[in-house]
This record gives C-alpha cells, structure tokens and sequence, in this order.
C-alpha cells in the first residue's frame, strides 16, 4: 500500500474483533509514530496504555464514573448500563494521549498540534499493519473523575482515547468536498 | 513508497530551492490530505494559498519561503468541538507533510502569535467566523538523502494504566 492509499483508505474502526494487541507493537508504532514529526519535544507528550482485561476494567469503569452518578445517570436502566461498558471492555487496547500544558496560548496550541499529528502518524502507521483505531474524545468523558482515573497532571490536558483492535470489516468511506471547493489564492500585499 | 519507510528521514532540517511551487500538485495533494478523520464530517478547513516568488509577501510574520498555504479553521461555538475540529486540522496537516514529502517538497508547519491577531488574520482574507490554524511554508527541496540521520535516542513516555 503506497502512501496516498493508506491516507485515502484508513477508517475509523468502531467494530473490533477478539484478536489481542500486542504491547510490543503499539510502543513500536507510537515510537515510529513520533520519529516521522519534525525534531520534535519529546516531553511535550505522555501515553497511559491499557491492553489487559484488568486496566480496561479500570478506565471503562473511570469513564463510566460521572454517568452513572449523575442524576441523569441514576435513571439509566444497569442492564443499558452494562451493555454500554461491555461495548468499551470488548475493545483490546487503549491509548490514552495527554499533551503538557505551557505558559501560554502559543506554547498550548503548538504542543496539542504536534501531538495530534503524532497520533495520526500512530493511526496511519497502525493501517499498515492491519491494526485499526478510533479516536475517542466524546465530551461524556470529560470530567474531573476520569481524568484523575488515568491519572492526568495539574501541567497537562487530556487529548483523546484512541480505541485499538483488528477488525473484520472496514466501514465504506464517506465522501469529501474536494480541496478545489475550499481553495483560495491570495492575490493583495498584506504586509 | 510505505509510511514505514519514512521514519527517520521527517526529521531532517529543511532548505527550500528557489522554484516555484505549483497550485496543480497543492491540490492533488490536499485531495488526499483531506481524508483526515474529523468528527461529524465536518470537514472544518479551508486553505488560502500564497505564491511568494517575488519574495517579501509575510516578512515579518513568516520565514522566507517559495510559498506559503494558510490553513483556516471555521470555528464553533462549542468549546469542545474546536477543540477536536482543531486536531482534525492537524491530522489533515499531518497528511499533507507526508505526501509533499514523497514529492521532494517541505513542508515547515508554523504558529505565531500574529496568527491570534484578528485585523492581521483578516488582511489574508480570514473570515471573522475563521482563524488561522497553521501556516504552512511551503518549497522544493534537494532530493532527500536516502541516508537517515543517527535517530536520536527517543525518550517514549508510555505508562502502564
């Protein structure tokens, strides 16, 4: 597969199969995944990883937390309740991204923007070995019980989940506005 | 070429040659870059391209270069869908860099503080509904050196949770 197809090819996978992700692998891709950025600032990232049937009992459970205290949550049904973390305990592997917060807006916007291209990278590179993922960043998740659950310090922000498996099936693609549509030549002098 | 042979060979220093960049391949380029996941499909960019072969066109703002590619982000209401429209942004830089590196062109992915400032974003055509998310220097580089630089011992930080 050349480069362009692996672009034009990857999916979202939201359906995984019961083949197991191997550890070794994913520091592997995420080492890979970082070698492809320009130098980068290696301290400007941090990765919790959960691949064991317990740790993914541990982060589905701290994802889960604020939902089923909520008083929203208290009229959820257990048995909906259950299907829902079945769902998230079924995926193999779990690689949870934060980025080091700065001083400042620029420092913020430069160490989240390297991160998000290091993990594109990561997905791309996963593609290429059959290895598909998700990047989760649902707003449910976002709340103070689930960071301290993946442990996220005072000087980071949490970036996004990325659910890891093998899948059967890749879902079809959904089409794009082609580049032409969004394109425009700047003609004047600014500056 | 397979992304996994790349490794190693983004991290060299770029030098761009004075030859112009041509709109023609930013677009077959873009046209994959674009396949980016985004949530909701939204799709949130929009490029401002800016030939620079008189020179002179962002002193001040930017490194010289052939040409630069602003990338313009539409931006929501909802705190937390800028922030993912943002990172799909990135990934769809992210693409762009890799491609125009397999056809000997470098990318230097930029912020500036200048890019907050609305009345300078504006004078590029940026919208007030806009902002630009990253400023692309854009150029011909000599062949890249098949031969991969000593990596630098990488510190991964992976932690088990």
């Amino acid at each position: 597969m050349n480069l362009s197809e692996l672009i034009r090819e990857r999916r979202s996978i939201r359906k995984s199969n019961s083949r197991p992700v191997e550890q070794e692998l994913v520091v592997e891709l995420l080492s890979s995944a970082a070698r492809l950025q320009p130098p980068i600032d290696a301290g400007s990232w941090r990765v919790v990883y959960a691949g064991t049937p317990e740790a993914n009992k541990r982060l589905v459970d701290c994802m889960l937390a604020q939902m089923s205290q909520s008083k929203l949550g208290k009229l959820i049904p257990g048995k909906l309740l259950d299907v829902f973390k079945k769902r998230f305990t079924d995926i193999p592997a779990h690689v949870i991204v934060m980025s080091t917060v700065g001083p400042d807006r620029l420092t913020n916007d430069r160490n989240y923007a390297s991160v998000c291209g290091m993990m594109q990278n990561f997905q791309l590179l996963g593609w290429e070995r059959g290895l598909g993922m998700l990047w989760d960043t649902e707003s449910i998740i976002q709340h103070e019980g689930f960071f301290k659950g993946i442990g996220l310090r005072k000087d980071e922000r949490f970036v996004g989940i990325l659910h890891l498996g093998y899948y059967d099936k890749a879902p079809r693609s959904r089409k794009r506005t082609p580049a032409e549509q969004k394109w425009t030549v700047f003609q004047g002098h600014a500056t | 070429m397979k992304l996994s042979d790349l490794v190693g060979e983004m991290s060299n220093p770029i030098h761009f040659l004075n030859r112009p960049v041509p709109q023609e391949l930013m677009l077959e380029l873009l046209n994959y870059a674009i396949w980016a996941p985004n949530d909701g499909l939204r799709e949130p960019w929009r490029f401002i391209f800016a030939d620079n072969q008189n020179g002179g066109l962002m002193q001040g703002l930017q490194e010289p270069a052939p040409a630069y590619l602003l990338v313009v982000m539409r931006e929501e209401a909802d705190r937390h869908k800028r922030e993912e429209d943002f990172a799909a942004v990135c990934c769809m830089i992210q693409n762009f860099r890799l491609l125009a590196h397999e056809h000997d062109l470098g990318v230097r992915c930029t912020l500036h503080d200048w890019m907050y400032d609305r009345s300078r974003a504006e004078t590029f055509g940026v919208l007030g509904s806009e902002r630009i998310a990253a400023v692309l220097e854009l150029g011909y580089v000599t062949a890249h050196l098949k031969e991969k630089p000593e990596a630098p011992e990488l510190q991964l930080r992976f932690e088990l949770l």
